[in-house]
């Protein structure tokens, strides 16, 4: 039967020898590491292809999209993950598979053409990682984006026209992500498969080139169990690492405006650390540090001409290879451990974290506007308002503020208790007590005289004014007789009138009448306009952020201190 | 023989190898593209949503237009503040009732328009007429307009957006 299966399979050209069924020299794990390397293509393939499936490449949406795969898709975080440490696997991977070779003496006649492709793999598989980075559209991709294309804008007659290209315009946004995502799930994926493809095919044709004299043997099973062990081994060490690390990183969104510590990708950090140190040649640097290795590489098999393979008679150059490797080894974690050693920095990366999870979490909780990732931060409850507040109101209305001038806003600020405290000593500390007013003629005197029944009436009356859904209706209508008695000389509770010489009450607490008196405190429907010392914002600030500070006050009135310590930072 | 059984392990061991690692990268792919099926993805408000102050609806007017907006709808990782759901055309048939009618049209959901000179709905996809009340007149629709909840609380309309199945008889949420 399989006999059979196979010969109809063979007949019609689809089962045939595609590798030489003998490996030169027999099996090892010396020859592992080129299937390793595929292995972690094809995966990045296989999870980019499902990541994909949830990104969306526009400045608005980019980071909102990764965070939501992160955070709120099954396994999101471990697929972002593989595939984000796998781009650092085929990294360390192709660099020991270069080491091999070269030990090897593999790039020798006639095998230039395997080491060429190789470099350009090599090459072509950092370009890939460049063009991933910048695809989450967070601060470290962001600026660390920033930073690849403004050295490439160095570029000598052409930097100009590749940086335009490469943002798609004069400037970051969406046509930056629909290009780099272009080239990043398009055009790389393409050229690399087939530079592999070849690159592959002639290492078979030309075989393997095992040191010292040895028999062939099989490379089907010998070979290829090789291969299985040291591709499950890798994967197990990459799964465990990304287990460990619970995926890959998510800085907040990409805010131009926000300065951040770019670093770029670990492998980069050699350059980034040269780039340092060379001051102001850094761009000639950063361009001809690069050309230099590749240009080493690439020369390796032209200048090693001798037909010797054995190690020992190519010291000169595997030195120079080693030196060259410890170099960018020692200047990695050099850059690296520099980092780790700087306390101002372990700061603002603190800082810069907790902002991250905060945006993280907002984004769950209350998606992301529409408006772009860097507003999740809006989200927050009445973040806006509280901002407002903390820049244009504190100082001259918060219980902690020095220099406080008014009455004192905090939770449960015009609630029941509150109108009562203001009713029996409007010139008490946390009332009136601070401003100019206090203590004039023109001031309210304290009603501490009134019995408990009236004021309780009284304080419902001008509670009901906010709107509020809990009114006691039979003690408001008490409070309407002692009210015309108590207070409507000065005061008026009828709309839109100002009292004879107090502020009117109408709707007083509730979210129009704090939009009105922001505007205009010194308004004869409010504090008249020698009574104040609160500036008119109506001018400075715009209709909805007053709208966001009047929202604010009326969520103070039912608020506990508890209640807005609770609330998500903004 | 012996050659033979190893040769056979060796074979066996690789496809088991291969097999498992293949197992573990398809296991969470998988997962991660089949997730957004098990899950509400995009949400359209189910409370009931204002349309604004009742008394605008006059008894004898004709039915007016009044746009559906939900406060906020999520989209998998967005959050749209007002978006348009549709249009609901609305009208008072009593002195104390009101009545909304869904703007879409039951045939194949076009948007419904009110023909002032006719005195009836016209939908300008296919010609179907509605009555005034919402009935079947004339044109391919298998039913007539879809009736929208409708409540008023404290004057104001209170909606409750529906999307029906278009293209039968029988009037079924989609």
């Amino acid at each position: 039967m399989k006999a059979q299966v196979r010969s109809f399979l063979r007949d019609r050209g689809l089962l045939g020898e595609t590798a030489p069924a003998t490996i030169a020299g027999g099996a090892s794990f010396a020859y592992a590491f080129g299937t390793v390397v595929t292995f972690l293509v094809v995966l990045e393939a296989v999870t980019g292809v499902a990541l994909a499936a949830f990104y969306a490449p526009s400045s608005t949406d980019a980071w909102a999209s990764v965070a939501y795969v992160q955070d709120q898709v099954s396994l999101g975080w471990l697929l972002r993950g593989l595939h984000y440490h796998g781009a650092s696997a085929i990294v360390i991977v192709t660099s020991l598979h270069l080491v091999q070779t070269a030990l090897y003496g593999a790039y020798k006649k006639p095998r230039e053409l395997v080491w060429w492709l190789g470099i350009l793999l090599m090459l072509l598989t950092l370009a890939w990682a460049v063009t991933g980075f910048v695809l989450r559209w967070d601060q470290a991709g962001f600026w660390a984006n920033k930073v690849e294309v403004g050295i490439a804008a160095a570029t000598p007659l052409l930097g100009q026209l590749i940086k335009k290209l490469a943002l798609g315009g004069n400037d970051y946004g969406n046509l930056t992500l629909t290009r780099f995502y272009a080239l990043h799930v398009m055009v790389l994926p393409v050229v690399v498969g087939g530079v592999i493809a070849g690159h592959v095919a002639l290492a078979r044709k030309l075989g393997a080139t095992p040191l010292g004299e040895r028999p062939a043997g099989p490379r089907w099973p010998e070979q290829t169990l090789r291969n299985a062990i040291a591709v499950a081994v890798v994967f197990a060490i990459l799964l465990a690492y990304v287990i460990h690390v619970h995926g890959a990183d998510l800085a907040q969104p990409a805010d131009p405006s926000l300065a951040y510590d770019a670093r770029p990708l670990w492998y980069f950090r050699w350059l980034f650390l040269l780039r340092e140190l060379a001051g102001s040649a850094e761009k000639l640097v950063a361009m001809a540090t690069p050309a230099v290795v590749i240009g080493a590489l690439v020369a390796l098999p032209l200048a090693d001409r001798g037909p010797a393979r054995e190690p020992r008679r190519r010291l000169p150059y595997l030195g120079g290879l080693a030196g060259l490797l410890a170099l960018i080894g020692g200047l990695t974690i050099v850059s690296v451990a520099s980092d780790a050693g700087n306390d101002e920095l372990a700061k603002r990366d603190a800082k810069a974290e907790q902002r991250a999870q905060l945006a993280r979490k907002l984004a769950r909780d209350n998606g992301v506007p529409v408006t772009g990732a860097a507003d999740v931060f809006w989200t927050s409850p009445m973040a806006r308002a509280r901002a407002l507040f903390a820049t244009r109101c504190k100082s001259c209305h918060d219980a902690e503020s020095k220099e406080r001038k008014g009455p004192i806003i905090a939770p449960g600020h015009a609630d029941r208790a509150w109108i009562a405290g203001m009713i029996k000593d409007p010139d008490g500390d946390a009332y009136w007590g601070r401003t100019k007013l206090a203590k004039t003629e023109a001031a309210m005197k304290p009603f501490d005289q009134m019995k408990s029944p009236d004021i309780d009436d009284i304080v419902e009356v001008i509670y009901a004014e906010s709107g509020a859904s809990d009114v006691d209706p039979a003690k408001r209508e008490r409070g309407l007789a002692v009210f015309e008695n108590a207070c409507s000389d000065c005061h008026a509770r009828e709309d839109g009138m100002p009292g004879s010489s107090a502020p009117g009450l109408a709707g007083f607490a509730s979210r129009a009448y704090y939009l009105s008196f922001i505007g205009n405190p010194k308004s004869a429907l409010h504090m008249g306009r020698d009574k104040s010392q609160m500036p008119r914002f109506d001018k400075e600030l715009t209709l909805d952020e007053r709208d966001a500070l009047a929202e604010y006050l009326v969520w103070l009135r039912t608020a506990t201190p508890a209640d807005l310590a609770a609330l998500d930072p903004y | 023989m012996a050659d033979e059984d190893r040769r056979k392990f060796l074979k066996v061991a690789t496809c088991a190898i291969g097999g498992g690692v293949g197992l573990v990268v398809a296991a969470p792919v998988l997962t991660l593209i089949a997730d957004p099926a098990g899950k509400v993805t995009v949400t359209t408000p189910t409370a009931p949503l204002d349309l604004g102050l009742a008394d605008r609806f006059q008894a004898g007017a004709p039915p007016r237009r009044v746009d559906v907006v939900a406060p906020v709808v999520k989209d998998a990782w967005t959050a749209a503040r007002n978006v348009v759901l549709g249009a609901a055309w609305v009208r008072r048939t009593a002195p104390d009732k009101i009545v909304a009618l869904s703007a879409v049209c039951p045939h194949l959901g076009c948007a419904v328009g009110w023909d002032a000179a006719a005195g009836n709905f016209l939908c300008p996809c296919h010609d179907s007429r509605f009555g005034v009340a919402g009935e079947r007149l004339t044109g391919p629709s298998e039913r007539g307009l879809d009736e929208l909840p409708l409540q008023v609380v404290d004057g104001r309309l209170q909606l409750t957006w529906v999307r029906y199945k278009p293209g039968q008889t029988v009037r079924e949420p989609a």
